[in-house]
């Protein structure tokens, strides 16, 4: 099952969140359609053209947005002067909600992969009434365990190498630092270099043809942001609360050789989450634009429309 | 580039290597042709007919054989009462001394993957004057933590859902130290108890060897004295540490700087992460270095199987 065609919008505008944020979104598809909402990754990745094609565009109303700082969103990471302190994982879900009431959204199907996937659990395990469907991709909960970089270190020990050059002490603080530098051309180098290694653990056989500036940079300090502080979680919340949505039907996909987000994350939650649908695609990577993650994706989604 | 057709030895014969050893050898190709002797890996896996296609038959003298104790050598360690004292890297050392001297063999290719490159890489520190090549492939070299990633925590991470069924005959109060555990079971006097173990042990590596699963590998390894004679001399072989001093084989690689040396690594190799290759690479840049970016641990992998047959091609000696 492949992606449906490329689409445009039929919706779109910025949405005051307050905080002085405000939020790009956009909808796609049928507007009596089902509602779903996109949930994209990093975070700090913004939305890319592609992922409004994971949907039917005549059963689904798609609801996609850029997160707080990124994409089209205001103001961008990258403007001089601004602080992500109002940008954490409960802004976020807020945000969500300020969004599905503007669109006059009822409840909706919450889809997400990576960061996309922390976001939507916290989101749904605080608004579980509002959620029809979870689909979630590439898990990652933001536990201790899963900000090391095992085993990516032992299996791309080239990339690591060139990833850790001249880092001095812990690589997270080392990186956070040089994305402070007052030297532009320093905290550039530091973001494409945090970029490189996002793209060389998140697929299989990485493309690695120079990316945009603008995209390395709000990529890393976001994300970055994010880490530092465990994604605003206590540690192990989000498989600890999935008792609260348990009742939401969901499918889980997941890469076998995901070296961003290693399944052990999705086997965490597949043992404390039973009910729902766990697929585990062999000899895949973790972006979702991998053929056979992003086949199982529309495989859900179709299932759900 | 893939096999050669298949091939059958056009001389075999067991060997007497003391110890009350008897090791199983075979040549395949061509008998006036460049010879070469096939490692293969576990320890304890022995050698299978895809081993001998590595090679142009016209061009090679192909020696193959099963290292003690295992494939059709004898004793045989399915047998839970054959020791395993007289089975360590330097008595293989020394076995294949002993077969390079019945074979008439001056120097000879050495090929081996896996346990297979430790092997490769310890006889040739020993005996470098009768190495012409090095072939290796899924580069190990034993060092406790590429022992602790395959057997205690690091491929665990990829493949958390067999790891369950590699656990299941350890007891939790024992998970601490899981080599340790299994070598206990696996020299148990109660059948079912080794057996479970060997069984768990052996499929834990052979699901996880492939970059997509191979279910028919798989069952092989759960077929019982296979299970039971590769789980015990790997486990023996690794509770010893490969009878190696920590990190001895990439320390010692000097001695061995001048033999031209084709390294292959597959990127996604679960079993034998390619951090080890990369420190080889590191240590010995004279060696050609080759990276297959869609490939775990398996030689039949199919960009891996193609780098090992262009080696082999480019090593050989034309006809004249």
């Amino acid at each position: 099952m492949e992606i449906y065609p490329p689409i445009e919008p039929h919706a779109s505008g910025m949405l005051d969140v307050g905080d002085g944020n405000e939020i790009y979104w956009e909808v796609c598809g049928n507007p009596d359609g089902k509602p779903a909402v996109f949930l994209h990754g990093g975070p700090g990745g913004g939305l890319m053209p592609v992922h409004r094609q994971l949907f039917d565009p005549d059963a689904y109303r798609i609801v996609l947005f850029d997160q707080r700082n990124c994409g089209r969103s205001t103001p961008h990471v990258r403007a001089e002067g601004v602080s992500l302190e109002h940008n954490t994982t409960w802004h976020l879900v807020q945000d969500m909600e300020l969004l599905r009431e503007h669109l006059g959204i009822d409840t909706w199907q919450v889809f997400g992969g990576s960061w996309g996937s922390t976001l939507a659990l916290a989101y749904a395990q605080t608004h579980p009434h509002r959620v029809t469907e979870l689909i979630l991709r590439g898990i990652f909960t933001m536990r201790e365990s899963e900000l090391r970089w095992e085993p990516a270190r032992d299996l791309l020990p080239d990339h690591w190498e060139r990833f850790t050059e001249g880092v001095k002490g812990d690589v997270i603080a080392d990186y956070r630092r040089r994305f402070a530098d007052p030297d532009p051309s320093v905290r550039l180098a530091a973001a494409r270099a945090w970029a490189r290694w996002e793209m060389v653990i998140c697929n299989l056989i990485p493309d690695l043809s120079p990316m945009d500036d603008e995209f390395a940079l709000s990529f890393a300090l976001i994300e970055s942001h994010y880490v530092v502080n465990r994604g605003f979680l206590e540690e192990g919340q989000l498989i600890r609360d999935v008792g609260r949505i348990r009742h939401i039907p969901a499918v889980i996909v997941q890469g076998r050789y995901d070296l961003a987000t290693p399944i052990a994350t999705a086997w965490d939650l597949h043992r404390a989450w039973p009910e729902a649908d766990f697929r585990i695609v062999e000899g895949a990577g973790h972006s979702g634009g991998e053929p056979a993650v992003a086949a199982e994706l529309v495989a859900a989604t179709d299932r759900f429309r | 580039m893939s096999l050669y057709p298949p091939i059958e030895p056009y001389e075999h014969g067991m060997l007497d290597v003391g110890d009350g050893n008897q090791i199983y050898w075979e040549v395949c190709g061509n008998p006036d042709g460049k010879p070469a002797v096939m490692l293969h890996g576990g320890p304890g896996s022995g050698c299978s007919a895809k081993h001998r296609r590595q090679w142009d038959p016209s061009a090679y003298r192909i020696v193959l054989f099963d290292q003690r104790n295992c494939g059709r050598s004898r004793p045989h360690a399915g047998d839970p009462l054959v020791s395993l004292k007289a089975n360590t890297t330097w008595h293989l050392v020394r076995d294949m001394e002993l077969l390079r001297e019945h074979l008439g063999i001056d120097t000879w290719q050495v090929f081996g993957g896996s346990w297979g490159s430790a092997l490769a890489l310890a006889y040739a520190q020993t005996h470098p004057d009768r190495v012409t090549e090095l072939i290796l492939r899924g580069i190990f070299t034993l060092r406790p933590a590429e022992l602790r990633w395959f057997y205690q925590e690091g491929a665990s991470f990829l493949f958390p859902d067999l790891w369950e069924s590699y656990l299941a005959p350890i007891p939790e109060e024992e998970r601490g130290d899981l080599i340790a555990a299994f070598a206990r079971r696996l020299e148990s006097k109660d059948d079912r108890v080794r057996v479970a173990a060997a069984r768990a042990w052996a499929q834990w590596e052979a699901a996880t060897i492939t970059l997509y699963p191979d279910p028919e590998h798989v069952a092989e390894y759960g077929e019982e004295g296979k299970a039971v004679s590769f789980a015990r001399i790997e486990n023996h072989y690794f509770v010893n540490g490969g009878f190696f001093e920590p990190g001895q084989l990439i320390r010692d690689v000097d001695r061995i700087r001048h033999i031209p040396a084709v390294i292959v690594q597959g990127r996604y190799d679960a079993c034998t992460p390619m951090a080890t290759a990369w420190d080889l690479h590191r240590a010995w840049p004279e060696a050609e270095f080759h990276i297959v970016d869609d490939a775990g641990h398996a030689f039949t992998e199919p960009g891996t199987l193609a780098r090992l047959v262009a080696a082999t091609d480019a090593f050989a000696v034309p006809k004249g």
